[in-house]
């Protein structure tokens, strides 16, 4: 594994929608390596999607540089190469599930990727097993329940074969139980990935070092730090396990 | 009648598809489904209600592509109310997306104007495109039957108070999204690239 | 509010490749449409009425969809009648009811009915996905069906919003009535489900550009070839050729 350039690389970027008083980003700096698993969390609001979005090219940032894989990404087309590589699952599953049912979903980035139909297929039916969803393939995406959306949008992420996944509130919404079944998913992959939050207990399972946004900023915090620091302020009042 | 109205909506259909590329195809979808689900909102009107049509305001929002737009929700309306069977679709997307493209080129580049202007234009188009979609239901009724003449003004006559909620309706909705989303207009061109997201 | 009745069933009807049920939906339905003999016109309404019973439908609701279109004849009935001219069939006090203007009502009553059972029999049989994926492959173009099926998954997103705001409009103490201010504010709410449309599809089109969007879309449904796909043909089409000769020739010439 390459340790020496990070695969994520984010010099000095701003970004502010327009109208807003402050930008939601303020020269942000950030470094990710290939092998972490690194959580965000913040509080609703402070940037963390448009943080995904400007990497994977949907925003384009006022000003800033970013390096992915090594190499410059400016425009459209750099883009284009590397999205492929790094799979984006999104906030709303109904964003991402936009085919009518479960297999022509996950099947349509291995298409775009040029596999034939029946690798394709094969691939998505591969993956759907993996996550525990076989059976799925012929269901209606939107008659799905929100749990089962989040998982197939998963699966439709991961058979395109990312080499990093960035993961916007994954656990948000969900049940108990659909939430220990995706930790044990993520558990288990071989990927880097980056996981926004705002649930600290999720994140404290699956990641090795977690990160804040603040002012516009992205801020190592040491896990005690941040244990102590997430409590008093989100989690102070609410029933919580402590390991 | 029926042949020719589904050869001139099939017509208008191809030139609106060649308008929209395979980027917007989901925003014309999106969209699409927005206007079936509008179609289902009940306005009362004095004892009774009737449900919105829109066809000025989606004209405005799509242009040329209100045509497939349309013809999408009138199918999903018949599948899932079987309001119609297969001969009518293509009569009934004469009906509302002819109106609904001349509205937009009559229209469209009053929006520039001032908000009085704004106001009266977005009005106009509302009121016009059922005026039009009725005068269209006459014209099919006088090809069928001459004497049919008085019956269609009968029913433009009839859906005189239609005419005016939806220019009142479609009025405020252009005033409402001038001031949230005006990318959303065609003065701006509203291509999907250049709309301002809210932050989610 | 939205659903689709007649979808899931395991009628003969239900089985039957969808290709070859819209097919013939189509062809039945223009036929009769254009037919004006009552001899056409009742076999149609005897066919389309069999094909419901062969799908095996609820029937009540199968008659509730129906009194949709029935609600309109009835007027139809009273109308055209007494404003049509021609031969009078008959006086009720100064009303002269004229016998053109009672064949036109039957004529369109018949078609009406025909092609509204037919397209309940052969399309709602079908779900809206299937019936794309079926578009599809009888060669409709790509992106009519896209639009369709892409129109089709958003509708109940948008729906859950609009009842959303409609709920959040009533707690606010909304009641409609026949005044600009209810006017104003569904101007509003069908703003806001517009707005809220549009940014649903710029994050749709942002996903898809996320797994390598380059302007094409798949459809991987298979409809594995089957026997009872072929007999249903043969028979349409031989119910076809029938509608087409009673419309064409006279039938009291052909049975003597």
């Amino acid at each position: 594994m390459n340790t020496d350039h990070p695969i994520i690389c984010l010099n000095n970027i701003s970004f502010s929608y327009p109208g807003a008083d402050a930008p939601v980003l303020d020269q942000l700096d950030f470094d990710f390596y290939a092998g972490e698993r690194t959580g965000l969390v913040a509080p609703n609001g402070s940037g963390k999607t448009t943080l995904f979005q400007i990497v994977m090219g949907l925003l384009k940032p006022d000003s800033g540089h970013i390096k992915i894989f090594g190499k410059t990404v400016s425009e459209e087309k750099d883009f284009v190469a590397v999205r492929p590589r790094i799979g984006l699952l999104f906030q709303d599953a109904d964003d991402q599930l936009f085919s009518p049912t479960v297999l022509e979903d996950v099947a349509f980035g291995p298409l775009n990727l040029g596999k034939s139909k029946q690798e394709a297929v094969a691939i998505s039916r591969r993956m759907l097993s993996s996550l525990g969803l076989e059976g799925f393939e012929d269901r209606i995406t939107l008659k799905l329940s929100g749990g089962e959306k989040r998982l197939v949008a998963l699966a439709a992420v991961l058979a395109m074969q990312p080499e990093v996944l960035l993961l916007d509130e994954p656990s948000a919404g969900l049940d108990e139980k659909t939430k220990e079944h995706l930790v044990g998913i993520l558990k288990n992959l071989d990927i880097s990935y980056i996981i926004v939050s705002h649930e600290f207990d999720f994140l404290a399972g699956l990641a090795e070092s977690i990160y804040t946004l603040q002012n516009g900023k992205i801020v190592l915090d040491t896990e005690l730090h941040l244990h102590e620091h997430v409590h008093a302020h989100t989690y102070g009042r609410q029933p919580h396990k402590h390991d | 009648m029926l042949i020719s109205g589904a050869v001139l909506a099939a017509a208008g259909t191809a030139v609106g598809l060649k308008k929209i590329d395979y980027d917007r195809i989901a925003r014309v979808g999106i969209l699409s489904a927005s206007f079936f689900v509008a179609s289902l909102i009940h306005v009362p009107i004095g004892p009774a209600s009737i449900h919105l049509i829109m066809n000025g305001l989606v004209g405005l929002l799509l242009g040329w592509a209100a045509f497939p737009a349309i013809l999408v929700a009138l199918l999903m309306q018949g599948v899932f109310f079987q309001y119609g069977g297969i001969t009518t679709l293509g009569v009934n997307t004469m009906i509302m997306a002819l109106p609904a493209v001349i509205c937009y080129h009559l229209f469209a580049p009053l929006l520039a104007k001032g908000r009085k202007a704004v106001l009266a234009a977005a009005f106009g188009c509302g009121f016009c495109a059922v005026l039009l979609g009725a005068v269209i239901v006459g014209l099919a009724l006088m090809f069928t039957e001459e004497k049919f003449l008085e019956v269609a003004t009968l029913v433009v006559t009839a859906h005189l108070p239609v005419m005016i909620i939806e220019g009142l309706i479609t009025a405020f909705t252009v005033v409402f999204l001038q001031k949230v989303q005006p990318s959303m207009l065609p003065t701006f061109d509203g291509s999907p690239q250049k709309t301002a997201n809210s932050q989610k | 509010m939205i659903d689709e009745p007649f979808a899931h069933g395991s009628s003969i009807i239900h089985r039957i490749d969808p290709r070859f049920k819209a097919v013939f939906a189509g062809a039945l339905s223009v036929a009769t449409a254009v037919s004006y003999r009552f001899e056409a016109l009742f076999f149609a309404l005897g066919l389309s009425l069999l094909l419901v019973i062969a799908a095996r439908l609820a029937m009540g609701l199968v008659i509730k969809k129906l009194m949709v279109v029935v609600g309109f004849l009835l007027l139809l009935w009273l109308v055209l009648p007494l404003t049509f001219e021609g031969e009078v069939f008959t006086r009720i006090g100064p009303v002269k009811i004229t016998r053109p203007g009672l064949i036109l009502s039957a004529q369109i009553t018949l078609k009406s009915l025909s092609i509204l059972m037919m397209f309940i029999a052969l399309v709602t049989t079908a779900s809206l996905v299937t019936l794309g994926h079926a578009m599809d492959r009888l060669g409709i173009p790509a992106k009519i069906v896209h639009l369709l099926l892409m129109s089709y998954r958003y509708i109940f997103v948008i729906e859950q919003e609009y009842r959303r705001l409609s709920r959040a409009a009533a707690v606010r103490g909304f009641t409609p009535g026949t005044n600009l201010h209810t006017y104003r504010t569904y101007a509003y709410l069908v703003g806001m489900i517009f707005v809220r449309a549009a940014e649903r599809a710029d994050q749709v089109y942002k996903a898809m550009r996320c797994r390598g969007f380059n302007g094409r879309f798949y459809c991987l449904a298979e409809f594995p070839a089957h026997r009872r796909n072929w007999i249903f043909a043969g028979l349409m089409t031989i119910s076809l050729a029938v509608l087409v000769l009673l419309e064409f020739t006279n039938a009291a010439q052909v049975l003597t």
